[in-house]
C-alpha cells in the first residue's frame, strides 16, 4: 500500500498537480494524502447479521445478560457497563492475547463503545466512519465514512462515541449535526435527519440511546454559546418526535436564572448519553456547560438548567424534576458524566440511587424517584475549587477560585475534570463499586473578554493548563464505594486517564491510559493483572462478548494529540485509530 | 511648444517620474500593531480577548504547542513573519483547519484585530519579533 500511495503522490508531481494534493504552502504534503476516490460508501456483498431476528425492546432492557450481545453504550439502561462474563476473571485476564485489530484511517480520538449483534461488530471512528465488522475475524462487512464538511464547529475534537441499535437499524449521530438510520445487515442508509445547522455551533458526538420507540440524541456546542437541547426520533421514520431545550425559554420556570437575554445563547449542551429507569418510565439526561465558560458578567443568575440532572418522561420530553450541580458554573464543569441508576443504602435505609462522578471532583447521590439530594464525596485526590453543602448540595465556593484577569490561583479539578463524560465508568453490583477514570490537573482559570459572534468560539477565558505544563498531570482510576461515597483503592498513572471502563462478573475491571496501554485490575483490590501496548492512547470505552464459547475484550486505541497535551499527557504519542479485540484462549 | 513637442516632454516626464518611483520606493507605513504595542490599554484589550476567545481547547498561553495547534509566541510563524500576514490569518482563518476567520466578529473590528497582533508580538519569546 505504501508503494502505491508513493507511485500516486510521484505520478501526481509529475503532472504538475501537485497543489491538488497538498493544502499547506510550505511544500509539506497535507496530513491526510489524497487517495483516488474510491467511494464513501460500501454495502455488504450479501446480507449480514442474518442469524437473528430484530433488535427489541425487551433485548435492549435486557442489557448484557446474553453474552453474545453488547446492544447499549452503558452496557444496560442502568450504565453499569458490567458483563455477565465469570470467564473474565483475575486468573484468566492475564493469558487475554489479540485475536485481530482494525484500523480506522482516521485521527483523533477513538472514542468508540462498540455494539455487537448477531456475530456483528458495529464500530464508528472519529470522523463519523462505520464498519461493520465479523465480531470474531475483523473481517470488513460494510462500511460508510460520513463525508463531514471541513468548516465543522468542534471545540475538542472530531470523536464519535459509538452507534444505537433498534429494530434491524443501526443509528450514528455526526458531528455536522446530523443523525442516520443504517440498515444493519446491508449498510444502506435508511433516513437521514440534521439536528440543528453545524454552522450555528452544533455537533453531535454521542451514541444515540434507543427507549421503545425512540432514538434520543442531544447535542454539543457548550464552546459556542448555542442553546442545548435533547432530541427524540421515531427509530421508523426519522420524525422527530419532541424536542427538550435545556435552557428555559423567556416566560417558562427557570428563565428568571438568567440575565437578560443570556438564555438565547446560554449552552448547557447534553452531549452525552442519558440513562432509563425502566421501573419508573423515566429518562435521564445530564447537561453542560452555560456559555461563555469562563466569565459570567453577562449571565447573572444559576443558569438553569447548565450542569443539570434532568428526569424527564420519555414520551413526551417533559420535565419531571432537575437538580443542578454547579450553578453559576465559572469552570467548565459540565454534568455530563455517566449517570448510574443503583440501588444502595443511604442512613440505612434503601434508596433508589441515581450516582454520579461529576467533573467538578465530587461524587453524588441522589435519591433518583425525586430528586433530592443525599451525599457528595471527594473522589479526587485533588479538589479545592469549593466544598458541598450537606444539606442541600449547593457547592460552598471558594472565592479564590474564582476565575479573574490577573489570579495566579491553582484550582482543583481541571476544567476537564475529574471524569469526564467522553469516557465512561463502570458498576459492579456484586462489589457495590463504581469504577471512575479521571485526570488530576490543577489549572490557573483566567477571565477573559466574552465575545458572542453566531457559530463562533464563546469561551470568555481559559485554563491556563499550570499542571500540565510542569509535567505534575497524571491519571488515576479510582474504585468509589456507592454504599459510602468513599474511594476503595486507586491506581495511579503516570498522565491522565481518558479512556473509558468495563467491569466484569468474573471480578475485573478494563480500561486504558493515554501512553497506549489496554490495563486490566483485580476489581476487588485494584491489583494490576494485565496490560498490553497497544500504541495509540486509550479514549475507548472497552466491552466484552462472548461467540461460540469464546471470550473477547475490544479495546479501541487513538486520541487526539491537542487534548492530550491540554490535559497533561504526553506529548509525542502518534495518532491514528486501531481497534484491539483480545481473546482467551480457546476454540 | 508644438503638440508633438508636448507629447514628448509629457512622455519624458512621465519616464522619469516612474523611474524615480522604482530606484526610491516610499517607505511603508508601521502596521497599527506598532503603535498598539507601546498602548498598555490596547495591550490589555489585546490580552483580555486572546484570553477570552483563542485559548482553552485551542491556543496557549505560553504552554507551546498543542497536536494541531501551533505555539503563537515562538516566532515560528506558518503563513507568514509580518504584522500584515498575520492580521489576515486572524481575519479570514485557515482553511482545512480549526482555525475560523475573525473578520467582523470583535466589537471594534480591525481595530480588535490589530490589538491581538501587538499582544502575540509584545508577550513573544523569541528575540526579534518582526522579520
Amino acid at each position: 500500500m505504501r508503494k502505491l500511495v508513493s507511485l500516486f503522490v510521484a505520478t501526481a508531481l509529475a503532472l504538475g498537480s501537485y497543489a491538488a494534493y497538498a493544502e499547506e504552502d510550505d511544500g509539506e504534503l497535507a496530513a491526510e494524502i489524497a487517495l483516488p476516490d474510491s467511494g464513501h460508501h460500501w454495502l455488504a456483498e450479501k446480507p449480514v447479521g442474518t442469524s437473528v431476528g430484530p433488535v427489541s425492546a425487551e433485548m435492549l432492557l435486557a442489557g448484557p445478560s446474553d453474552p453474545s450481545r453488547w446492544l447499549l453504550y452503558g452496557g444496560d439502561y442502568k450504565n453499569f457497563r458490567h458483563s455477565p462474563l465469570k470467564s473474565l476473571n483475575p486468573a484468566s485476564a492475564s493469558k487475554l492475547q489479540v485475536a485481530w485489530a482494525f484500523p480506522s484511517g482516521t485521527f483523533g480520538q477513538f472514542e468508540v463503545s462498540p455494539v455487537v449483534y448477531g456475530g456483528v461488530m458495529y464500530v464508528t471512528s472519529s470522523y463519523n466512519r462505520l464498519f461493520a465488522l465479523d465480531a470474531k475475524t475483523g473481517a470488513l462487512l460494510w462500511r460508510y465514512d460520513h463525508q463531514n464538511p471541513k468548516n465543522l464547529r468542534l471545540c475538542c475534537g472530531p470523536p464519535n462515541r459509538g452507534v444505537g441499535i433498534s429494530g434491524d437499524l443501526v443509528l450514528m449521530a455526526t458531528l455536522d449535526a446530523h443523525l442516520l438510520a443504517f440498515d444493519r445487515k446491508t449498510g444502506e442508509i435508511r433516513w437521514n435527519v440534521e439536528l440543528a445547522n453545524y454552522k450555528d455551533g452544533f455537533s453531535a458526538t454521542s451514541a444515540p440511546l434507543v427507549v421503545g420507540e425512540l432514538a434520543i440524541i442531544g447535542i454539543a456546542g457548550g464552546e459556542y454559546g448555542v442553546r442545548g437541547f435533547f432530541d427524540a426520533y421515531d427509530v421508523k421514520t426519522g420524525a422527530r418526535v419532541w424536542r427538550h431545550y435545556t435552557i428555559p425559554a423567556k416566560g417558562e420556570p427557570g428563565n428568571e436564572t438568567w440575565a437578560g437575554d443570556s438564555w438565547e445563547r446560554g449552552g448547557a449542551p447534553a452531549w452525552t448519553q442519558g440513562a432509563y429507569d425502566a421501573e419508573t418510565d423515566t429518562l435521564f439526561w445530564a447537561t453542560g456547560n452555560p456559555s461563555p465558560d469562563w466569565n459570567g458578567d453577562d449571565r447573572a443568575g444559576d443558569n438553569l438548567y447548565s450542569d443539570s440532572l434532568l428526569a424527564v418522561e420519555p414520551k413526551t420530553g417533559k420535565l419531571k424534576w432537575h437538580f443542578q450541580f454547579t450553578p453559576h458554573d465559572l469552570w467548565d464543569y459540565d454534568a455530563n458524566t455517566q449517570l448510574f441508576l443503583v440501588d444502595t443504602k443511604f442512613d440505612g435505609k434503601p434508596v433508589k440511587g441515581i450516582v454520579q462522578a461529576n467533573r467538578n471532583g465530587y461524587f453524588y447521590l441522589l435519591d433518583r424517584t425525586n430528586g433530592k439530594f443525599l451525599r457528595a464525596t471527594p473522589y479526587m485526590e485533588q479538589v479545592n475549587w469549593a466544598t458541598i453543602d450537606p444539606s442541600s448540595g449547593r457547592p460552598i465556593v471558594d472565592p479564590k477560585a474564582l476565575p479573574s484577569e490577573d489570579t495566579t490561583e491553582r484550582v482543583c479539578p481541571s476544567n476537564l475534570g475529574g471524569m469526564n463524560g467522553a469516557w465512561t465508568g463502570a458498576y459492579n453490583p456484586e462489589l457495590g463499586l463504581a469504577y471512575i477514570p479521571e485526570i488530576e490537573s490543577c489549572q490557573i482559570f483566567q477571565k477573559g473578554i466574552a465575545v458572542y459572534t453566531k457559530g463562533m468560539p464563546y469561551l470568555g477565558g481559559l485554563p491556563d493548563t499550570k499542571d500540565a505544563k510542569e509535567g505534575k498531570s497524571y491519571g488515576v482510576l479510582a474504585a468509589v464505594d456507592v454504599a459510602t461515597g468513599k474511594v476503595a483503592w486507586r491506581y495511579r498513572d503516570p498522565f491522565p486517564l481518558g479512556g473509558g471502563t468495563l467491569s466484569t462478573a468474573g471480578g475485573v475491571v478494563f480500561t486504558g491510559n493515554l501512553t497506549g496501554d489496554a490495563l486490566a485490575f483485580d476489581a476487588k483490590t485494584g491489583k494490576e493483572l494485565w496490560r498490553f501496548r497497544m500504541g495509540g492512547g486509550v479514549r475507548s470505552q472497552p466491552i466484552a462478548y462472548q461467540l461460540d464459547g469464546r471470550t473477547y475484550v475490544a479495546i479501541a486505541a487513538g486520541s487526539f494529540s491537542a487534548l492530550d497535551a491540554f490535559m497533561g499527557g504526553p506529548k509525542n504519542t502518534t495518532e491514528g485509530g486501531t481497534l484491539f479485540v483480545f481473546a482467551l484462549p480457546g476454540k | 511648444m508644438t503638440r508633438v513637442a508636448a507629447r514628448v516632454a509629457a512622455a519624458l516626464a512621465l519616464a522619469l517620474a516612474a523611474a524615480c518611483a522604482k530606484s526610491t520606493p516610499e517607505p511603508k507605513a508601521p502596521s497599527p500593531a506598532v503603535a498598539f504595542e507601546r498602548d498598555p490599554a490596547a495591550l490589555k484589550r489585546g490580552k483580555g480577548l486572546f484570553i477570552g476567545t483563542c485559548g482553552a481547547y485551542c491556543h496557549s498561553l505560553h504552554d507551546g504547542a498543542r497536536g494541531d495547534v501551533p505555539d503563537l509566541f515562538d516566532c515560528a510563524w506558518k503563513h507568514g513573519a509580518t504584522d500584515e500576514e498575520i492580521f489576515l490569518v486572524i481575519s479570514n482563518g485557515v482553511p482545512g483547519t480549526r482555525m475560523v476567520g475573525y473578520k467582523g466578529v470583535l466589537p471594534e473590528g480591525d481595530t480588535d484585530l490589530w490589538k491581538l497582533v501587538a499582544f502575540l508580538r509584545v508577550e513573544s519569546t523569541c528575540a526579534s519579533t518582526r522579520p
